[in-house]
C-alpha cells in the first residue's frame, strides 16, 4: 500500500514506499505502461516512464516522481495505482529479473554497505 | 599557465575547484555529463549559473561542453555488475572529458574531489576510474573537509546555486563498493562495447 508522498532529501522530487515492502515486477510493468502508449526507458533495474511527469519505477517497488509539484505527483501515483495495480494483493515475481550479473566474488571488499 | 579540462556536476565541489584553477591563472574548458533521465534538468542549470557567476568574476569565456551521459548508464546498467557501478561510470566520465581535452589541446583534467567524501570516493576508487585516461588528473580540493568546501564556496557566490532544489543520480546503486580492483572492474568493462559509448557520448556533445 503507498500511504504519502515525500519529498526527497534535495528537495527535487517526490517519492513513495509502499508499506509493507513490496517489489514490483518490472517486466510486467514495462509491458502495461507500453501497452497505454506511455514510453519507458528499461534500465533492467528500474524503468523510468514518461508519465505527466517521469517517474523512476524501481524493482523495490520505490517510485520517484520527477516535479516540485505535490499535486502533480499524487495524479501520477494515482494514474500508476491502476495501471500498475500497486495496492493490489502481494504477487509472486516468476518474471522477476535475475540479479545483477557479477563475474565477482562476493566478499567484504565488494560493498560499502 | 596550462589548459586543462574540469569535470562540472552543479554540486558544491566542483565550482570551488574550479575557482582555485582560475585563481591560479589556467585556462579551463567545462565538461558537464548530463545524467538525464537519472536526474533532471537541475544539475545542468546549476553548472550554466557557476560558469556565468566564475566567467565575470575571472573574466575568462570557460566554453562548457554538455555530453548525454544517460545512454552509458543505461548500457552499464543493464549489463554490468551493479555494485562497482559507480567506478565504471566514472571512467566513461573520465574517457569522454580526455576526447574533449584532446579537442581542446588540453593538458590535464581537474574534478572537485575530496578524498572520503561519498563511497566513491575512496583511494582505490579514483585510482580504478582515472586508470582508464592517460592526462594527469588535478584535484585541488584532495584534502579539503566539506566545511572548508562549503565556507569557499559561499564566499565565491556559488554555495546558494549549488544547494538550490534537484534531484540526485538515480543510477547509484544502494550499495556501492567503496574498495575496488582494477582486474574486476575491466572484466565488467567487456561486457559493454566501450569505443563505441564513448564514440557516441563525444559525437552529441553541445557546446554552450
Amino acid at each position: 500500500m503507498y500511504r504519502a508522498l515525500r519529498i526527497c532529501s534535495n528537495r527535487g522530487a517526490y517519492e513513495a514506499l509502499p508499506e509493507p515492502p513490496r517489489p514490483i515486477d518490472l517486466a510486467r510493468a514495462r509491458g502495461r505502461l507500453e501497452r497505454q502508449g506511455i514510453a519507458v526507458v528499461d534500465a533492467r533495474v528500474m524503468l523510468i516512464a514518461a508519465l505527466e511527469v517521469e517517474v523512476t519505477i524501481s524493482q523495490n517497488g520505490r517510485l520517484l516522481f520527477k516535479t516540485r509539484d505535490p499535486a502533480a505527483a499524487e495524479r501520477v501515483l494515482d494514474q500508476l495505482r491502476g495501471l500498475l495495480e500497486l495496492d493490489g494483493p502481494p504477487v509472486e515475481s516468476p518474471n522477476a529479473r535475475p540479479p545483477a550479473p557479477s563475474r565477482t566474488a562476493k566478499g567484504g571488499n565488494q560493498s560499502g554497505g | 599557465m596550462a589548459r586543462g579540462v574540469m569535470l562540472m556536476s552543479g554540486g558544491i565541489d566542483s565550482p570551488v575547484a574550479l575557482h582555485y584553477l582560475l585563481r591560479q591563472g589556467h585556462e579551463v574548458v567545462g565538461v558537464h555529463m548530463d545524467n538525464r533521465p537519472f536526474t533532471d534538468d537541475s544539475p545542468l542549470a546549476k553548472v550554466v549559473d557557476h560558469l556565468a557567476m566564475l566567467r565575470e568574476r575571472y573574466a575568462q569565456p570557460i566554453p562548457l561542453y554538455v555530453l548525454p551521459h544517460g545512454p552509458t548508464q543505461i548500457a552499464l546498467m543493464r549489463n554490468t555488475d551493479r555494485h562497482v557501478g559507480c567506478v565504471l561510470c566514472r571512467r566513461f566520465m573520465w574517457r569522454s572529458a580526455e576526447r574533449i581535452a584532446e579537442r581542446e589541446g588540453a593538458s590535464f583534467l581537474a574534478t572537485g574531489e575530496a578524498l572520503g567524501q561519498v563511497a566513491s570516493q575512496t583511494l582505490s576508487n579514483m585510482r580504478n576510474a582515472t586508470a582508464s585516461v592517460r592526462l594527469p588528473i588535478v584535484r585541488p580540493l584532495i584534502g579539503f573537509d566539506k566545511q572548508e568546501i562549503e565556507a569557499v564556496a559561499k564566499s565565491i557566490g556559488t554555495y546558494e546555486i549549488s544547494t538550490r532544489p534537484g534531484l540526485c543520480c538515480q543510477a547509484v546503486p544502494d550499495r556501492p563498493a567503496t574498495r575496488t580492483h582494477l582486474v574486476q572492474i575491466l572484466q565488467e568493462e567487456e561486457r559493454v562495447d566501450v569505443e563505441r559509448i564513448i564514440d557516441d557520448c563525444v559525437r552529441q556533445a553541445t557546446i554552450l
